[in-house]
């Protein structure tokens, strides 16, 4: 084994890509990036020591194409491959490739992402493991056998239709009324084999009130598992995370003891190594959690836990990848902060139609308690092939309220995004909601919210108001005088 | 000369009028602030400009300030994109101790036509204005019933007015007939002012002398004002008559301002009447401070000038008011008939014979469109040949003979019986009784067969005598909210609502210019309001929310497929904008407006047309209501386009794998041909 990796190769783009370079920075790593055609330009590309074109936009051309990936890593002669989070970073094959290559696999083992890839085998060996699962079916071939389990089991709808394969939200459907569940169905279907390359359907039971909360485990090969504390990410549109804060608000000690005991016995059962989390859908009426999913990743939100933890979760990744042991125990753990996320997605605050274009100008916001990991830069371009994530701001605090104080600040005041549009606005409106700042909010929470989070977002700030007035004068110079005179 | 204010808001109406009939001499109100502009500047003056003289204003002494109403309101939506709220507002805050007075047209409002008693109620209540000038162009005073008690309700000063003409028929008689209209309308008059209303300026001193006295001798208590256009060019004398015989406050605006249409020119008023021993209780250097501050800025607004220089004297038989000549000159020019614009002038000297009411809005709006079409249908046909040989008919009908059918020769008669044909609605509304009633009676019958053909026995029995408040039944203002918000796709504010009740189109307008450039009507300098900035480093420099602003030109780029770069500094930091010239607004690409238009819900890449059920769609094929059509992907997303109705596909507007725009039209959905 080696002792340290010299080029690591970044198979990523955007504030994925951007957020492993930190780490490859402060250890004084080779960055290798690649990027596809619509990428040239991009800030990770540059951020790196240097950079491999591997191939066209559309994602199976490049950022899934494993061959031209593992080509990239021989012509730059890598040590390591980091699959950062969506693309191949859950694909098992791509996985055993690596090690296949002679790369170094930053991540856990082939085996075990097969194993916690497909989410029947998962909630099977959840089971096993004594951790408790939503009640469901696995292999769905017809809308059929979906009526007929909920007919034997008495499940009430509504209820959610995944494909085994998903993951990151994506492939997921929830069916309020009956009449939807066949166009449910196939789109799962359809999404399922377009961005998985797997077209198996599950159905679950869908869990009301309930709160999605996540345990972030390291374990190196040597069998040391230690937690990093929860993480909750119940502010979901369409099973997409857009805010999540660490720890939760909505557990108390000896649930969250529980719950941790329960991640940890899981991942050794089934061998963890390297950074990975643990979901669990929590009732609050019943104060039950059931077991979600494993994602054998790092998580986007893993950033809100090195800020209340102070751990740097990549470079524990590259360290326990090279087969060193964790480079702490669990009783060094401990909570110095409240932190939470927003992630900064290329949309229409309103409607959530993507936005693409050129990024004009871009200002974070700056202070104490503040962190960044931006995927743009000012004058980038953003191009439509893949998905809206530009970039992800934290804030931290002593407490919740802290935390959130001064997120509304960088969210208000301080962040600039022009040229496209950007959810900000809604983030914005979301903090200051009522039930967000009581903590008493489910994931259905924006869905249930959303007229009077909408028709509180505030769409122009004062700058906006100047800039209208230069567009005027900038319209006028160019195009003459508005009289004859 | 120091001098206490008399005159200020907050004053009940009653100590107002007593604080008028105890003061020595006249007080002025100043019309600087509207009817100025109205007169000669197409009532594009900008607030930025007239705030300017409210310092000036505050310490005048004036009795009022006219700055809002008549035809302001709209050209302020339209073009100088200013709203009246916004105007109150700031001349309020820079001249607090002034009563702002407006304009209003009875139940015509600000707008142009008649409004229900609900919608009047609703916009008098939520106007901050201290003296309402209102005036019937039929001097029906029975229109003026809502305004009226509406704003005395408010305990707001209310000024009735009457619309003066001078014509044999507009006798001491018939005026003091409508003073006794009003004073009963109004329960008295403590509490009012009147106002003598020459909007055309055709009253001649004597006339005028002799009408005040008149009205003074049977009214001895009434507060009477003097509205007087210069038009005619004897306006100086006419206001001393009326001033020495009891007028108690007088119009006049800026010395500066004054062309040839608006009001008389504030320093000589104060000289001519102080001469004559009749205080204007003016500060005299306040007055010459704003006479002398409108002068920064006139010069921005030549162009506004009506191209009709000069006083005319012809006004006394046409009587086109001050109001309406550049708009009407600026509509005559545009549609390249300036030429005509003599007959057409003479043409409304006839026609103010035939049907007889006051030349102000909208009776002169009725009457110029009238007027002006019936010339220009004639120079269409026969060109000035023709046009001279009706006016040369209509004058031997109406002049000499009194419109006399019986002296006209037949192929004469069926002339006449032609002549208005075409005429606008709002004349066929006007003599049907629709404004109320006319002040000398209906007009002769020959006009009405000329107007409605076979049809005019039965239109004449239509003929209403009630007054449109009586007549108009309320109109649903939530609806008219709903319509509104609707429209602008969010909630409105009062003041937009207000501003959608009286011009709902341009209204319109209005929102979407101010959400593209924001408050930029109210900051920006009217020079590069106008023309925008020369060269590099032109520059305004401004306060805006409490920051200071300087917004400065970098350069200009060359245009390239219709579109040009230009790079501002706007405080310090570049922006570059991109302008799309007329030529890019041709090119641009269809959008999905009409409820059988489908648009494309997201900006993305349309792979699929059709459905995976039933595969490609092409035209003519049967879709139904909520069936996936055409599928876009965007961000890994598939959306799905669906048919907002059971029907055929008319029109495919999008080709396979086209990257399109939210909004893009994508089909056209229409009922199905059912051919045999």
């Amino acid at each position: 084994m080696k002792d340290k990796i010299q080029k690591l190769l970044i198979a990523n783009r955007g504030a994925s890509a951007v957020r492993i370079i930190h780490t490859c920075r402060d250890r004084k790593i080779d960055a290798i990036s690649v990027f596809s055609s619509a990428d040239r330009m991009a800030h990770h590309v540059f951020m790196s020591e240097s950079a491999i074109h591997i191939g066209e936009p559309p994602p199976a051309e490049s950022y899934l194409n494993m061959e031209n990936i593992i080509s990239a890593a021989k012509k730059a002669n890598a040590d390591a491959i980091h699959p950062g989070w969506g693309f191949l970073a859950e694909n098992h094959e791509f996985a055993q490739l690596v090690v296949d290559s002679g790369f170094i696999w930053v991540g856990p083992s082939p085996k075990v992402i097969e194993l916690m890839g497909n989410k029947a085998d998962a909630k099977k060996i959840a089971n096993e493991a004594n951790v408790p699962t939503v009640p469901g079916i696995d292999n769905v071939n017809s809308t059929e056998e979906v009526r007929k389990w909920m007919e034997k089991t008495k499940v009430k709808l509504p209820i959610l239709i995944k494909a085994a394969a998903g993951g990151g939200g994506k492939g997921m459907e929830r069916v309020d009324k009956i009449e939807d569940l066949e166009q449910a169905f196939e789109k799962v279907k359809s999404e399922g084999a377009k961005s998985f390359g797997d077209d198996t359907v599950i159905t679950e039971k869908y869990i009301k009130n309930g709160k999605h909360i996540e345990v972030q485990i390291v374990a190196d090969q040597h069998c040391n598992i230690v937690h990093l504390f929860d993480r909750e990410c119940t502010i979901q549109r369409r099973n997409q995370k857009i805010i999540e804060e660490a720890p939760s608000s909505a557990l108390d000690d000896n649930l969250r003891e529980k719950l941790f005991a329960t991640a940890i016995r899981l991942m050794r059962k089934i061998g963890y190594s390297s950074a990975g989390t643990v979901e669990f859908l929590f009732d609050q009426d019943t104060k039950e959690f059931y077991f979600l999913e494993v994602n054998t990743r790092l998580q986007v939100e893993h950033g809100i836990t090195e800020l209340i933890t102070g751990r740097d979760i990549v470079g524990v990744m590259l360290d326990v990848a090279l087969g060193k042991r964790l480079p702490f125990k669990q009783p060094d753990i401990k909570l110095n902060r409240y932190a939470m996320e927003v992630r900064i997605n290329a949309e229409d605050p309103k409607t959530f139609n993507p936005s693409f274009g050129t990024i004009t100008r871009l200002k974070f916001p700056q202070g104490p308690n503040v962190r960044v990991i931006s995927g743009v830069y000012e004058g980038a371009d953003i191009p439509p092939y893949y998905d809206s994530l530009l970039s992800l701001l934290m804030t931290a605090g002593q407490d919740r309220i802290g935390a959130i104080k001064a997120m509304e600040h960088a969210l208000g005041k301080s962040i600039r995004i022009e040229g496209i549009k950007t959810i900000a606005p809604l983030l914005l409106s979301i903090i200051q909601h009522k039930l967000f700042l009581s903590g008493r909010f489910t994931t259905d929470f924006i869905e249930d919210n959303l007229t009077d989070l909408i028709s509180t977002i505030k769409v122009t700030s004062g700058e906006d108001e100047a800039l209208k007035i230069a567009r005027y004068l900038a319209e006028r110079s160019s195009l003459g005088p508005t009289v004859k005179m | 000369m120091e001098r206490n204010i008399i005159f200020k808001p907050g004053m009940t109406p009653r100590e107002l009028v007593r604080s008028a009939l105890s003061l020595p001499g006249i007080a002025v109100t100043s019309t600087g602030m509207r009817d100025a502009g109205q007169s000669d500047f197409k009532n594009r003056i900008r607030i930025i400009d007239l705030a300017s003289l409210a310092p000036f204003y505050n310490e005048m002494g004036l009795f009022s300030a006219e700055c809002h109403g008549g035809a302001r309101w709209h050209v302020g939506i339209m073009n100088r994109r200013e709203d009246p709220f916004e105007e109150i507002s700031i001349l309020r805050e820079r001249m607090p101790g002034v009563l702002l007075q407006t304009l209003v047209r009875e139940t015509n409002m600000w707008g142009y036509r008649p409004y229900p008693k609900n919608i009047i109620e609703y916009a008098v209540d939520k106007v901050d204005i201290d003296v309402w000038r209102c005036f019937s162009f039929l001097n029906d005073i029975r229109n003026m019933r809502t305004v009226m008690e509406t704003v005395m309700n408010k305990g707001k000063l209310f000024e009735p007015s009457i619309s003066f003409t001078q014509v044999n028929w507009a006798t001491n008689e018939y005026y003091l007939g409508v003073v006794k209209d009003i004073v009963e309308l109004c329960g008295g008059v403590e509490e009012i002012i009147l106002c003598i209303k020459d909007m055309a300026g055709v009253g001649s001193p004597k006339r005028i002398g002799n009408l005040f006295d008149a009205i003074k001798q049977k009214y001895p208590d009434l507060v009477i004002q003097y509205h007087r256009h210069i038009t005619d060019g004897l306006a100086l004398p006419a206001i001393l008559a009326a001033a020495q015989n009891g007028a108690k406050i007088i119009d006049a605006e800026e010395d500066s301002l004054t062309r040839f249409y608006g009001q008389a020119p504030i320093l000589g008023v104060k000289a001519y009447l102080e001469e004559f021993g009749i205080s204007t209780n003016l500060n005299g250097n306040a007055v010459k401070g704003a006479v002398q501050k409108v002068r920064d800025w006139i010069g921005h607004y030549d162009w506004a000038e009506s191209p009709f220089k000069g006083s005319d004297y012809n006004v006394t038989t046409h009587r086109m008011p001050g109001g309406a000549f550049p708009s009407s000159f600026e509509q005559a020019e545009n549609g390249g008939f300036l030429n005509l614009m003599p007959y057409i002038l003479e043409m409304m000297s006839l026609y103010n014979k035939v049907i007889k009411y006051f030349d102000v809005t909208p009776g002169s709006q009725i009457t110029w469109v009238t007027c002006s079409g019936i010339i220009n249908r004639y120079s269409l046909e026969g060109g000035i040949g023709s046009v001279k040989h009706i006016i040369e008919l209509f004058n031997k009908f109406v002049n000499e003979n009194n419109q006399d059918l019986n002296s006209m020769n037949e192929e004469e008669q069926d002339e006449l019986f032609a002549l208005f044909k075409s005429a606008p609605e709002d004349f066929r509304q006007l003599i049907l009784g629709s404004y109320g009633k006319l002040p000398m009676g209906w007009p002769k019958d020959w006009v009405y067969k000329s107007t409605f053909g076979s049809e005019w026995e039965d239109k004449i029995k239509e003929r209403k005598d009630l007054s449109p408040i009586d007549s108009l039944d309320d109109e649903d203002i939530e609806l008219l909210r709903a319509n509104l918000e609707d429209a602008i796709g969010r909630k409105s504010t009062e003041e937009e609502l207000i501003l959608y009740l009286m011009h709902p189109k341009d209204t319109l307008g209005y929102i979407t210019f101010r959400e593209k450039y924001g408050k930029t009507p109210l900051v920006i300098p009217t020079n590069e309001w106008i023309n925008g900035f020369q060269k590099t480093e032109d520059n305004v420099e401004f306060e805006f929310q409490g920051k200071p602003y300087r917004i400065e030109l970098v350069s200009v780029g060359a245009e390239h497929s219709g579109v040009i770069h230009t790079v501002i500094k706007c405080n310090n930091k570049i922006r570059v904008y991109q302008v799309n010239t007329e030529r890019a607004k041709k090119i641009e690409i269809r959008t999905a407006k009409g409820p059988n238009d489908v648009g494309a819900p997201i900006n993305g890449n349309l792979w699929r047309i059709g459905n995976a059920k039933r595969g490609a769609l092409k035209v003519g094929d049967i879709v139904h209501k909520g069936e996936e059509i055409a599928n876009l992907e965007a961000m890994k997303m598939e959306n799905v386009v669906v048919s907002p109705q059971d029907g055929c596909i008319k029109e495919i507007c999008a080709k396979l794998n086209d990257s399109v725009q939210e909004g893009q039209l994508l089909f056209i959905v229409g009922d199905c041909d059912h051919k045999a």
